[in-house]
């Protein structure tokens, strides 16, 4: 008799335990989640009490007619690539010199990093008004053909702007990734590299890298689930604009959902980025895990 | 040696000067926050005429600063709060109990780390609605208890598997038990762990954005310092002395306590992301 009391009050402690965050994650995921899974597949404009079901018809119409679908997918892929490429080459370079231990390491390390504390959305109408009216300034004192061209008003400029602004906001984040994974590289192990003969690529690209691949992993991956998400940046920068040229498939979601009141239609394509994100994690969780396993 | 000496010293001005790539932005947002119209349309770069506050006094009034940074640090503080405590009690057990049961509710807690919230946000909105859980900071914090746990889960999780079950025997015979264990002993252990995620939740939960525009953003008293200066400069899209303002006063806070705990929240976000 006592074992099983005891049992019971292990039982009792685990779902006492255990209870609580399920409820938070029920409420804020899953909940959420199945009934994204129903809206996808009804017509419905957010305030009837009956949503429609209609089936396969909004992915059709996504895949199939919805141009604003397939130009914001292009412009996101097309960004997270460079980002995720640009940020961790940039972000490599910069720890490598910090590692260095120049004199001014402390401050370079805190002034790279400080654009991360802060909202993107506040980055995003910081340089909104430098390159509106800073460049102004900037060129009528300088002369710079480059402070005069419109770098939110063109679309090509702009997609520039955005991936250079989200780079500047989040390199520090990257960099004092990599400098923790180079602090980790032992030194007699450059040392004996020096001694050997290796110069200084041979030696970066035969020790270093190999062994900031941890690092390396850790920060794509972060890379790719943010540039994947990018919004705040956009609403704040350009707005879509110009001429609906910069939206992303996050904010094309928000527009359809939000601004359209296309509550169904937006929660088939908010469904279409889950798919892409999972698929893309798992692809890039199995080739690094394979290669990780190789090294 | 010497050409070496050399190289060093450029590197060092090329660095210097690609930081203040880095600095000037922000200096100069702080510049013209304290600029009259006429002075931001004329001359961006220059130095205000005079030290005014002017343009502070205004907008803090306007947007009545006080209670939004009311608003951020109940948010902050009732979030953080409810993810520590729910995800580590959580973590413990699911650490210490080998049963399938176990197994799937962990995995339960981790893999919304998978799900975009984009991909949820409109329904979570609605749920929040009934759930009377909407236009209101209380109510959003408690939504920041689902939102932050897989994380945290995931970080406690890992760690608490180093810690030695013959702590929790050795509490067992002298009597604790249950919660009073989990508090007196395993909790003070994970100090270090829980420093990390305070660190990275705190600058997630007062910098979000997405989610309090959808949740508090319907009246004055509900806003956060993000939401408010994002209205204000909807509002006043010519006027960038007052926006220059807003943005200074909503990103000081930030930039004062990372000055003071520096060292601490860079080693926090690399600890993190390498957990993670």
């Amino acid at each position: 008799m006592r074992r099983l009391g005891r049992k019971w009050v292990e039982k009792l402690e685990f779902g006492l335990f255990t209870f609580p965050v399920l409820i938070c994650v029920f409420i804020a995921f899953y909940i959420p989640f199945a009934l994204t899974i129903r809206y996808s597949f009804t017509k419905w404009n957010g305030i009837s009490k009956h949503p429609k079901f209609i089936g396969l018809d909004n992915f059709k119409q996504i895949f199939l007619h919805d141009a604003n679908f397939s130009s914001s997918a292009w412009f996101t892929i097309k960004y997270a690539v460079l980002y995720i490429v640009l940020v961790n080459v940039l972000a490599i370079l910069l720890a490598l010199v910090l590692d260095m231990k120049l004199r001014s390491t402390t401050w370079l390390r805190a002034a790279f990093f400080i654009p991360y504390i802060l909202s993107l959305v506040i980055v995003g109408f910081i340089w909104k008004f430098i390159f509106m009216q800073g460049f102004e300034s900037l060129g009528s004192s300088t002369g710079l053909g480059i402070f005069h061209l419109s770098w939110l008003g063109e679309p090509g400029l702009a997609f520039i702007s955005i991936l250079g602004v989200s780079i500047w906001q989040s390199i520090g984040f990257y960099m004092v990734i990599y400098i923790a994974g180079l602090q980790a590289v032992p030194d007699d192990m450059k040392e004996a590299a020096v001694m050997d003969g290796a110069g200084p690529f041979r030696r970066f690209f035969s020790i270093t890298l190999p062994l900031l691949a941890p690092s390396i992993t850790i920060s794509v991956f972060m890379a790719l689930t943010n540039s994947i998400k990018v919004f705040d940046v956009i609403l704040s920068l350009t707005g879509g604009g110009p001429g609906g040229t910069t939206y992303s498939v996050a904010y094309d979601i928000y527009r359809d959902t939000f601004q359209n009141n296309l509550y169904g239609y937006g929660t088939a394509k908010a469904l279409i980025l889950f798919v892409a994100v999972l698929l893309v994690t798992i692809v890039q969780l199995t080739i690094f895990k394979r290669r990780e396993v190789e090294a | 040696m010497k050409r070496n000496q050399a190289v060093r010293i450029l590197l060092e001005i090329v660095m210097i000067l690609l930081s203040l790539l880095f600095i000037l932005p922000l200096i100069l947002t702080v510049l013209n926050s304290f600029k009259s119209f006429q002075e931001v349309m004329t001359d961006v770069i220059a130095l205000p005429h005079k030290l005014s506050f002017a343009n502070y006094s205004y907008v803090w009034n306007f947007i009545n600063y006080p209670r939004l940074f009311l608003n951020n640090t109940i948010i902050t503080v009732v979030g953080l709060a409810g993810i520590i405590l729910v995800s580590s009690i959580a973590a413990y057990k699911l650490g210490r109990t080998k049963t399938r049961y176990s197994a799937v509710i962990y995995l339960l807690c981790i893999m919304p780390m998978l799900i975009p919230f984009q991909s949820i946000m409109l329904t979570v909105l609605q749920l929040a609605k009934d759930m009377k859980l909407s236009e209101s900071t209380w109510g959003l914090g408690l939504l920041y208890w689902g939102f932050g746990a897989p994380l945290a889960v995931f970080i406690y999780h890992g760690f608490i598997k180093g810690i030695p079950r013959e702590i929790d025997e050795s509490a067992k015979i002298d009597g604790a038990s249950g919660f009073r264990l989990f508090f007196s002993v395993i909790f003070p252990l994970l100090k270090s762990v829980t420093t990390t995620i305070i660190i990275i939740d705190v600058m997630w939960i007062w910098n979000d954005f997405l989610l309090p525009l959808l949740m508090v953003n319907g009246s004055p008293a509900t806003k956060t310092l993000t939401l408010a200066a994002y209205t204000f400069v909807g509002q006043y899209t010519s006027d960038w002395q007052y926006a220059m303002t807003a943005m200074v006063m909503a990103v000081l806070p930030s930039i004062i306590v990372f000055i003071l705990l520096q060292k601490y929240i860079v080693k926090g976000v690399v600890a993190g992301a390498v957990k993670g």
